[in-house]
């Protein structure tokens, strides 16, 4: 800045473009940009589409459950082994003990997804915020956070989940997740740290700093929006190395069966030689497909929610890719001539 | 100009240069291999010993090969940079004591940060992708004045992107960057570096990227807004012809880097009609003309196509190895910047009394 | 210009010439069905042992045209049109009907390419002598001989043969590199070789050494050389004919001296004036006001009419052919003998008696 704080320039230029803006003009932008934007491309693509309808059905499962607008399973409520849609008051069949199926798939749904949604949550928000400070700082603070991340790399990390597990037998979801993800983020950290060192290279990293652009600002808003696409494709694989994870749990019987999950369904049902006999076999295959089901909705969200964060994607879809430029990223007309 | 100004000047000196650098050295080193532990580490000398003062509302171009260490000597020049050795200094304040809030601080390293802005060669890279452009332009303005609100910034966004030929101004601030093209991205690039108001502003090849039609056009862009922003400017080029014409329109001097050392130093119209330094003269061959096409491509004034490896520079003058003029004096020692009226040259041959001219030429 | 005069302008044909080595007839790509043209109808020939410079800004097709020579354009484009190449024994070539084994033997041993960027055109896991060893096995040729060859042409290009066939792409510098680049190109000897900007991301003083070599190459191979370049004054050097290009089509080719001193194109002589150069006077320097049409929005008519200041209406309705002005130089200008008087140059060409004596008698 110059000495003297007196604005020599004239900023008014006496044009036409002069932008008043109300509130309610600024709240509709921003509405524009953040919500209606992405929705309308995440939309546009078919995965997103699927993944997005998926997902909301297991929502509504655990909405219902919670209201609950489906009876609790119980034994005995219904008459045994029964066979999947034999009686539509039981849907999915019943239990060798004449438990309903469905009110047990139903009523582990919000459970899971806390837990995953918890573990997900986790496990990316500490490696986004290690490897991107690592990444972006270098020198002392890199070395430090990166030995810190190897250390937690090199503990195995299913013996550790177990140990923890049989130790403190923790009930609530959330913790659980937590426990469950408890060393994921080490690996995630260590590559999001090696695209951070890519993007800190690029010339409007170093036109921020040169502007005095604080680092925690850099890393907001030059930084992380370039890694999103990478982020919510680990976010889901976060999600679905907790949902996988637990139900392997439960099903080996190291985590406490007082908790809904799948994975108790399935323990209760291979105990019983279900994997046998095909009279039984509804009761294996209910949660199974539940599991697949929930995995698949959140893989086809992940890949077509990269999308949403392509600006190139999203000005074409908005229809305002109008340009002066002859680009369209997907023609390589412009790159040959 | 190369005799340094070594006195600590004070604040309300008006004979302090904005910038001023002293006998600045930028010494790099290669990383080692782990079977070369035992081994010096290779230096690269990008920079070695330049003293250079920018004033207020000047024009000074950097010309030379790739190599010769003038992105880093403007970078360093900037603060972007930590020198290895000597000083820079911003109107009197050494830049990275204030950095490190070493003794007596009299400009802050915010202030200066904020003086002292870039613009890069390649536009593409050089705004956010992630950004609209109007958010883009709103960071300097929030760096320099926090406390402008959304309607007053928006509008002197809008009303410096159509001083720079963007118009209808409202419909380029709500694009991406990819969807302007390469001379757009470039304009909004000079337009952020504008809006944080600097004192001093490092175009870095910024308009080799360009089409050629387009870099007289965005040329004339700086100059005419350095007069209305007061700004200095340091142009970085590889084009003698792009060098002239900035340097000439902007009343500036041209210096000639080679291997990390300025060559020569003066105006324009001094460099090209009265050029001192042979390495100029190969500049000056290797400017297309179009008036001077004939002849077709005629042999290179100089010894050797390739410039000698950085890490191990040659002795004494640094182009003596592939000088044309070059004799043993060459070898043995290297030549300072000398001469009067603004126009300096390290070179022996204007020196008439110089051992030079008994020393027998070199042959290889 | 009197009704007479206009009604006596002669047509030119830029595909006349006498000993053609590629003969290039209504050549068009086009990305969209035939929709909208990234290379428009565009007819030339090039003479055997000559050096043609194209010279056009980026969008204006001239990467296309380089393609199109070795049928290279990349999917989804369609090439059409006639293409034939001559070759020294006199038989004539289709290059358009090349089965894709015979295109594979015909470019690199016949006509070769240099693109710009040298870097992303080797494998960086392989050493330069790798690069040319499996050229040299892909086409069959005898490899030692091959590798003899290729020393000869380092050294030709000023390079340490040694050192350079045994390095690493990354290892060496840009104009390094683009020189190895060059011999690699070579050393099936072909009789034609196309180059994209091979100068572009170099320093001065490596371009100019660069067309250096390149005038000793091509006297010393008997080359046929098309350099294609948005750098006006850089090919000036080189060329024997020059063509320029403007939103895909070709419309101006004259021999070097005649398009530089007396050229019959507004938009060349406009380009001319904004190219910054040692001598001009600096006032006299312009930029060129808008901007070439992308693709889909090329006016009917003659294509730079929007931007011209010499446009009438017949501009925008007609589309220019080529007309003769003269010593085998075409402009597709209805206005081009308008175009000498009124659009001054800022420099002088001083080589050239003649041509400095048209450019005093115009102005």
């Amino acid at each position: 800045m110059k000495p003297t704080e007196s604005e020599s320039v004239d900023w008014r230029s006496g044009s036409t473009e002069a932008p008043d803006l109300t509130t309610r003009e600024r709240l509709r932008e921003i509405y524009d940009e953040q919500i209606r934007t992405p929705l309308f491309v995440a939309w546009a693509d078919w995965r997103t589409r699927f993944g997005f309808l998926i997902l909301a059905g297991y929502l509504l499962m655990a909405i219902v459950a919670v209201l609950g607008l489906w009876r609790d399973p119980s034994t005995n409520q219904a008459p045994r082994y029964l066979m999947a849609f034999e009686n539509m008051q039981y849907p999915l069949g019943t239990t060798a003990s004449g438990v309903d199926l469905a009110a047990l798939i139903i009523h582990s749904t919000p459970d899971i997804l806390l837990m995953i949604t918890a573990g997900a949550v986790w496990a990316t928000v500490v490696a986004v915020g290690i490897g991107t400070v690592a990444g972006y700082k270098g020198g002392r603070v890199d070395d430090v956070l990166m030995s810190f991340s190897d250390f937690v790399m090199a503990i195995p990390g299913l013996p550790l989940v177990i140990i923890l597990a049989v130790t403190f037998s923790p009930e609530n979801p959330i913790l659980l997740g937590i426990v469950i993800n408890i060393s994921y983020w080490a690996g995630l950290g260590r590559s999001l740290r090696s695209q951070v060192l890519t993007i800190r290279e690029n010339d409007y990293v170093e036109a921020s700093r040169t502007m005095g652009v604080s680092t925690p600002k850099i890393i907001q808003k030059d930084v992380i929006p370039n890694l999103m696409p990478y982020i919510t494709v680990n976010f889901v694989f976060a999600a679905r190395y907790v949902m996988f994870a637990s139900v392997g749990l439960y099903f080996l019987g190291v985590l406490p069966y007082s908790t809904q999950n799948w994975g108790v369904t399935l323990n209760f049902a291979y105990n019983s030689g279900a994997l046998f006999s095909w009279s039984a076999a509804h009761w294996l295959l209910a949660p199974m497909v539940a599991i697949m089901g929930l995995s698949l909705g959140l893989i086809l969200l992940g890949q077509g929610l990269d999308r949403v964060f392509n600006p190139r994607v999203r000005t074409r879809m908005t229809g305002k890719s109008e340009s002066t430029a002859d680009t369209d990223d997907e023609d390589t007309v412009t790159e040959v001539l | 100009m190369s005799q340094p100004n070594l006195a600590a000047a004070t604040r309300d000196d008006a004979d302090t240069p904005l910038l001023s650098l002293d006998d600045v050295e930028v010494h790099f080193e290669k990383d080692q291999g782990l079977l070369d532990f035992f081994d010096e580490p290779e230096t690269v000398q990008a920079v070695d010993g330049i003293s250079l003062d920018i004033e207020e509302n000047d024009v000074l171009v950097l010309v030379g090969e790739s190599g010769c260490g003038k992105s880093t000597l403007g970078k360093t020049a900037i603060g972007l940079q930590r020198p290895t050795g000597g000083a820079v200094r911003y109107r009197g304040q050494d830049v990275w004591a204030a950095n490190d809030k070493r003794g007596d601080v009299e400009i802050p390293f915010s202030e200066i940060r904020s003086s002292l802005q870039i613009i890069h060669q390649d536009p593409g890279s050089s705004l956010n992708p992630n950004q609209k452009i109007v958010d883009i332009l709103a960071t300097p303005i929030k760096q320099t004045h926090p406390n402008v609100g959304l309607s007053e910034r928006r509008e002197r966004i809008y009303s410096l992107l159509e001083r720079v030929g963007m118009n209808p101004a409202a419909d380029f601030a709500d694009r991406y960057p990819h969807q302007l093209s390469g001379g757009e991205q470039q304009r909004v690039a000079l337009s952020r570096a504008l809006l944080m108001n600097p004192d001093l502003i490092l175009a870095d090849e910024a308009i080799s990227a360009l089409d050629v039609s387009l870099r007289v056009e965005m040329m004339d862009l700086m100059l005419d807004l350095q007069e209305e922003f007061d700004t200095s400017f340091v142009f970085i080029s590889h084009d003698l012809s792009n060098a002239r014409y900035f340097a000439e329109h902007g009343d500036g001097r041209i210096a000639v880097m080679y291997l990390g050392e300025i060559v020569e130093i003066g105006t324009a119209e001094q460099l090209i009609e009265d050029p001192g330094h042979p390495y100029t003269k190969v500049l000056r061959w290797a400017t297309p003309d179009l008036g001077l096409h004939a002849g077709s491509a005629s042999k290179p004034p100089m010894r050797k196509i390739d410039i000698p490896d950085p890490v191990n520079p040659p002795s004494g003058c640094r182009f003596h190895t592939r000088c044309p003029e070059a004799r043993e004096a060459c070898r043995e020692s290297c030549p300072e910047l000398t001469g009067g009226d603004e126009h300096h040259t390290a070179c022996f041959r204007t020196q008439p009394d110089h051992e030079y001219w008994d020393s027998p030429p070199l042959d290889d | 210009m009197t009704p007479e005069t206009t009604s006596q302008q002669r047509h030119g044909d830029p595909t006349a010439a006498t000993d053609p080595i590629i003969e290039m007839r209504n050549a068009k790509v086009t990305y969209d069905d035939g929709e909208t043209f990234v290379l428009d109808d565009v007819s030339m020939a090039i003479e055997r042992n000559e050096v043609v410079g194209v010279v056009g800004e980026s969008g204006s097709g001239k990467s296309m045209l380089a393609s199109a020579m070795l049928d290279a354009i990349p999917d989804p484009g369609l090439l059409s049109g006639e293409i034939l190449y001559h070759k020294a024994d006199g038989t004539t070539i289709d290059i358009l009907e090349l089965s894709q084994e015979e295109l594979r033997q015909f470019r690199w041993e016949e006509v070769a390419m240099v693109f710009q960027g040298a870097m992303s055109s080797f494998n960086p896991t392989m050493k330069v002598g790798g690069h040319f060893r499996e050229t040299l096995k892909a086409h069959d040729a005898h490899v030692s001989e091959g590798m003899e060859f290729a020393r000869e042409l380092l050294s030709d290009l000023y390079l340490d043969p040694d050192r350079i066939l045994d390095s690493y792409p990354h290892e060496l510098s840009g104009g390094m590199q683009q020189r190895a680049l060059i011999a690699l190109s070579l050393v099936l000897e072909p009789n034609v070789l196309v180059m994209d900007e091979p100068t572009a991301a170099l320093d001065l003083l490596m371009q100019r050494s660069i067309l250096m070599l390149l005038q000793e190459l091509q006297e010393k191979y008997d080359l046929t050389m098309v350099f294609i370049t948005h750098d006006l004054p850089l090919v000036a050097a080189l060329a024997d004919r020059m063509a320029v290009m403007y939103a895909f089509n070709l419309i101006e080719v004259a021999p070097r001296d005649q398009l530089i001193g007396n050229s019959g194109h507004p938009y060349t002589r406009a380009l001319l004036n904004s190219t910054p150069n040692l001598d001009a006077p600096l006032e006299e320097m312009h930029s060129i006001e808008g901007q070439s049409p992308a693709p889909i929005n090329v006016p009917s008519g003659c294509s730079y009419a929007p931007r011209c200041p010499l446009a009438t209406e017949e501009c925008r309705t007609d589309d220019p052919p080529f007309y003769d002005t003269g010593s085998e130089h075409f402009s597709a200008c209805h206005h081009w003998e308008t175009a000498r008087e009124e659009i001054t140059l800022n420099f002088e060409a001083i080589d050239d008696e003649s041509t400095a004596a048209k450019t005093e008698d115009a102005s």
